[in-house]
């Protein structure tokens, strides 16, 4: 063990970060094993901590509509944070670069319309959905999702391009690199914990996102956040089945946060403590 | 290329010949007009929509059937309760028609009708070309059909599924032993609860966290009523006397239940009274026949399901259904009453109670037969007569379920289920809670835009 992480590991800081840890993940642990039990052992009371582990749950959740729903978010996600980094990107650079005077305005202009909220936009979208044909399709969701990430992700990549000093790009323009060139070779390279960071969030919301996909979608695009919902029954809730959906719901968040924990940490603490 | 018109015109040959005869001898052997009656919406796809249920989940293995019979394709939408409504509710209300046939839930039944979404039925019964007579619309017991008319008795929807309030008792053995009988009266029903609870580990009684469902028939018991008079005149009438001694005596009554029923989700009633930790249990037939008779009952033996206690003043055990309706900018009417004639046939009725022991059927016909009681006869208990007679006290006089079929009802009922964990939890005494809750439902209704 290196003298530095020794400095730290005393018997009372680690009590201290196991109990804080059990308090954080107690609720996901819990999740997990109810996806593990079957509806009479959930209901039990007390609950049972030692059980005979099912699978019974993951497996019919394969088996129903919930895989296709699964594919449907990982689709509308994926889809929308890239389009929104696409066209954000571009756009929270030219803001950064310009030195105009309705720059403030535009920016405040811009993150205006992620200020309303969901709803207000809601029966709009849904009338106009039904009129052009996008309702129930993962098209119209990726639609929704790119517009409202959009303001978010010029908002959150102007500052990471504030920070890129110009003569950078002032002397590979000397050294006869093209603008294009600059952008993406010596410009995007420095600010990819601030993409990483925005890319994260974007997914997140669109991933997490309920009531768009409840409005807009009925049974083709259905994603699955609804499709968790569903197996709250007239008849009774399954338990199982939703333990085993919210856990399969947050795998993706895991795995796309652990996938880019490097730049997640300084991407989201850029200029904290700039001053 | 050459264009078609710039080619020659070709002399017929003899495959051509033969092809042409063939075709000829076969329009001869079934004229067009026999055809089209054979497949009479052949190409027509049909979309409808539900809430998630057993009667849907069972229906959909004949669906192929119905698709066969009538060339149509049946794109039947299932969504949670809550998602459905949501859905439905916008759908209808912007005037779409994604929908040609839907589930009219019985808690926006009125409002749907009453804001002249859905068809008027009666167009479709009363032509005998669309409708034979076997069909018989006046077989849906007419308690489960008051909430699909309008107020000139225009039907809307037709029943499905019905709801009947019943008691569910699990441990006739203790009751036996302690020389206790049946509860049939309110004051009954107290000092029975209050003598099991805690005997061999069972509780009293047990219910959920509905309150707005489990509390009124109590409140009405008494004399009182959720509105003033519903579905006229919705005034909340949360703290006339009569509302307050029923939600005092369903509070007293819970001091026999279980710690931490008031958040009890039906599940956990459910479990705790098939496995004989609570004795009564007062819900929906629907519900309480099934758990005390399900595989993983412990009580089949021990138990009994007859009919809730009668109030002082009223007996009136609540009741709800479930209806399929057509929405008025339905595309596909015609085809939609085809399905929902079928749906709902004597005949598709039959076989989900014999071939699926699916009891909760609105035809009087199926409900009185032999076939109906042989399976739902239960410890000497003729279940479907209970069933059918708690149905039907709706449209015997006073429609007292009426006030859980206006639009108002949920802004009521959030208010009332508060106010009564105050009063069960012993926060304010009921009369305080009660003048609390007129004053905010009033407030609340008002705020939602309602004129009182």
């Amino acid at each position: 063990m290196s003298e530095h992480s020794g400095r730290h590991a005393t018997p009372g800081r680690l009590v201290a970060i196991t109990i804080t840890l059990l308090i954080l993940l107690s609720p996901f642990l819990w999740l997990l094993q109810m996806s593990f039990k079957s509806n009479d052992q959930i209901l039990q009371f007390p609950p049972p901590l030692i059980f005979t582990p099912t699978l019974e749950n993951y497996i019919s959740l394969w088996h129903s509509a919930f895989s296709a729903s699964f594919v449907n978010s990982l689709l509308s996600a994926s889809l929308s944070t890239a389009l929104a980094l696409l066209f954000g990107i571009p756009a929270a650079y030219a803001l950064s670069r310009w030195a105009g005077r309705g720059k403030h305005g535009l920016s405040f202009a811009i993150l205006v319309t992620r200020m309303a909220p969901p709803i207000a936009f809601t029966i709009p979208f849904f009338l106009f959905y039904r009129w052009i044909g996008l309702l129930d399709t993962i098209t119209g969701l990726v639609l929704v999702y790119t517009s409202f990430n959009l303001p978010l992700v010029i908002w959150m990549m102007q500052p990471f391009f504030d920070t890129v000093p110009i003569s950078l790009e002032e002397a590979a323009l000397v050294d006869g690199a093209r603008t294009r060139t600059v952008f993406t070779k010596i410009v995007l390279p420095m600010v990819t914990p601030g993409i990483a960071a925005t890319a994260i969030l974007c997914f997140l919301y669109a991933w997490n996102d309920f009531f768009f996909a409840l409005i807009l979608t009925r049974t083709n695009a259905r994603t699955a956040p609804v499709a968790v919902v569903n197996f709250m029954n007239y008849e009774g809730w399954e338990w199982g089945k939703i333990a085993a959906g919210g856990s399969l719901v947050m795998a993706p968040v895991l795995i796309f946060s652990l996938a880019v924990r490097r730049y997640l940490v300084s991407g989201l603490t850029a200029g904290a403590v700039k001053g | 290329m050459k264009n078609r018109a710039d080619q020659p015109a070709r002399a017929i040959t003899r495959r051509k010949l033969l092809k042409a005869s063939a075709a000829g001898a076969a329009l001869a052997a079934f004229p067009a007009p026999l055809i089209a009656q054979t497949k009479p919406f052949a190409g027509v796809t049909l979309h409808g929509a539900s809430f998630q249920h057993r009667f849907f989940t069972l229906l959909q293995k004949y669906i192929p059937e119905f698709e066969e019979q009538t060339g149509m394709k049946v794109d039947l939408q299932l969504s949670a309760f809550p998602v459905y409504n949501q859905q439905a509710n916008l759908e209808l209300s912007s005037g779409g028609s994604a929908y040609d046939f839907v589930n009219v839930t019985f808690i926006l039944a009125a409002r749907w009708v009453a804001a002249g979404l859905l068809s008027n039925l009666d167009e479709f019964t009363g032509d005998p070309n669309l409708t034979p007579a076997e069909w018989n619309p006046k077989d849906f017991v007419e308690g489960a059909q008051v909430p699909y008319r309008d107020a000139k008795g225009g039907t809307y929807g037709y029943s499905w599924e019905g709801g009947a309030m019943v008691m569910g008792l699990s441990r006739m053995d203790l009751m036996e032993k302690k020389g206790l009988k049946i509860p049939k009266t309110f004051a009954e029903l107290q000092q029975v609860c209050a003598e099991i609870n805690g005997t061999d580990g069972a509780s009293g009684i047990v219910a959920f966290r509905l309150h707005h469902w489990n509390l009124p028939p109590y409140i009405q018991g008494f004399g009182g009523n959720i509105f003033r008079n519903p579905p006229g005149d919705i005034m909340p009438a949360l703290n006339k006397p009569e509302t307050i001694e029923g939600i005092e005596f369903y509070a007293k009554l819970l001091k026999s239940a279980p710690k931490g029923v008031l958040t009890y989700t039906e599940d956990q009633a459910r479990q705790s009274l098939l496995t004989g930790r609570s004795n009564i249990f007062i819900h929906s037939s629907a519900w309480v026949t099934p758990i005390l008779l399900s595989e993983e009952s412990k009580v089949k033996d021990t138990s009994r399901v007859v009919r809730m206690p009668a109030g002082p003043v009223h007996d009136h055990p609540a009741s709800n259904s479930q209806g399929l309706g057509i929405p008025k900018n339905a595309k596909n009417k015609k085809a939609a009453w085809e399905f929902i004639k079928w749906a709902l046939s004597p005949d598709i009725s039959m076989r989900l109670v014999k071939e699926h022991g699916h009891s909760s059927v609105c035809r009087r016909s199926i409900i009185t037969s032999d076939a109906y009681r042989k399976l739902n006869t239960v410890n000497g208990q003729d279940l479907g007569a209970l069933y059918l007679e708690v149905l039907e006290l709706p449209a015997k006089g006073e429609n007292y379920m009426a006030y859980r079929t206006v639009k108002e009802f949920p802004i009521v009922g959030d208010v009332l289920n508060k106010a009564f964990e105050q009063v069960a939890t012993g926060q304010l005494p009921a009369k305080d809670a009660m003048n609390a809750a007129q004053d905010q439902a009033i407030a609340a209704l008002r705020r939602a835009g309602t004129q009182l």
